[in-house]
């Protein structure tokens, strides 16, 4: 999975967001490091609902201006469930080792 | 008109690259989000410009077909090594015309120019372009199947019958056989040709998703 897929479904983990609002949360989620533009957001969007990973969940109109809301859908959660263990699992592993060959060296 | 209508203006005119269908229900949404991030912007960046139209293009080729319907997307990807195959074969044809003239001339060792010119233009220049238009014809079948198309199932059948036809014609005439290299690619194009037909039976292609609509209707 791609960094900026599973930050995305990062950011809706928490609940419904809409675009920018999804933008500003991935921004804070990497430190600022991934800076999400409108273009790739809504190419990963279109993506992720034919994947079934994430849907609509409701659409507002504020200052007559059309905001859609998008959330995981449980097929979603999963996947982030397993992507998140994997990288977990593989950061603990490469901590670990870093920690026997520091001990090693000191 | 105030910088933010005229910014906005702006970015329309780049969403303009998208499928209609997702034109008509992000554009407003895409739109807004773009130009209400910039306070006293008045033209659209390039970085985003860029952004939008390389996604539009991206949205445009891309399979639209689940990424968990694997039968699809092994098919669509036999149909890509089926291009790369008819490449190579476009390219070994060029790289071999001397192989195959030195082939004709021991098989006929009369042969004049004229002759030789007529082989080319009759025989091999056909083939050439054919194996052009094949790698295109290839993609394009890919394109469909990842819309969700069935019809490229009988196109793609159509398309091999023919090309079974013509390597088999070409044997019992003797032009297939000209230079081992091409006789070569000619039977590894046609195992990719019957593996993709057998993968493309055989998928389950469902048709694509095109909008929102019918996932709200479903939440």
């Amino acid at each position: 999975m791609q960094e900026a897929t599973f930050l995305i479904l990062t950011a809706l983990a928490a609940g419904s967001q809409h675009g920018y609002g999804i933008i500003s949360d991935v921004a804070q989620i990497s430190d600022g490091r991934v800076r999400l533009r409108a273009g790739t957001l809504y190419s990963a969007l279109d993506r992720l609902r034919i994947d079934g990973l994430i849907s609509v969940d409701r659409e507002e109109i504020a200052e007559n201006r059309l905001r859609r809301y998008y959330r995981l859908t449980p097929e979603g959660s999963k996947l982030l469930a397993t992507e998140a263990a994997r990288v977990q699992s593989n950061a603990a592993t490469a901590i670990a080792r870093l920690r026997v060959t520091r001990g090693l060296a000191g | 008109m105030t910088d933010s209508a005229e910014l906005e203006r702006g970015y329309r005119r780049w969403l303009s690259w998208y499928p209609k269908t997702f034109r008509r229900e992000h554009e407003a949404e895409i739109t807004v989000l773009i130009a209400s991030a910039r306070e006293g912007q008045r033209r659209p960046e390039a970085v985003e410009c860029l952004d939008l139209m390389s996604s539009a293009l991206s949205m445009r080729l891309r399979p639209r077909v689940p990424r968990a319907d694997r039968s699809a997307f092994r098919a669509i990807k036999l149909m890509y090594l089926g291009a790369l195959v008819e490449l190579a074969a476009a390219i070994i044809i060029l790289a071999t015309i001397g192989e195959i003239k030195s082939e004709v001339v021991m098989s006929s060792p009369g042969l004049t120019e004229a002759e030789w010119h007529a082989i080319v233009v009759g025989q091999l220049a056909p083939t050439e372009v054919g194996a052009i238009l094949g790698v295109g014809f290839w993609l394009w079948i890919a394109w469909s199947i990842g819309r969700g198309h069935r019809w490229p199932r009988l196109v793609f059948a159509i398309f091999f019958a023919l090309n079974i036809f013509g390597l088999l014609n070409g044997l019992v005439h003797g032009s297939a056989v000209y230079a081992r290299p091409d006789l070569a690619i000619g039977t590894l194009l046609c195992l990719v040709e019957l593996a993709a037909l057998a993968v493309i039976c055989r998928a389950k292609i469902a048709p694509a998703q095109s909008g929102t609509s019918r996932t709200i209707a479903e939440s």
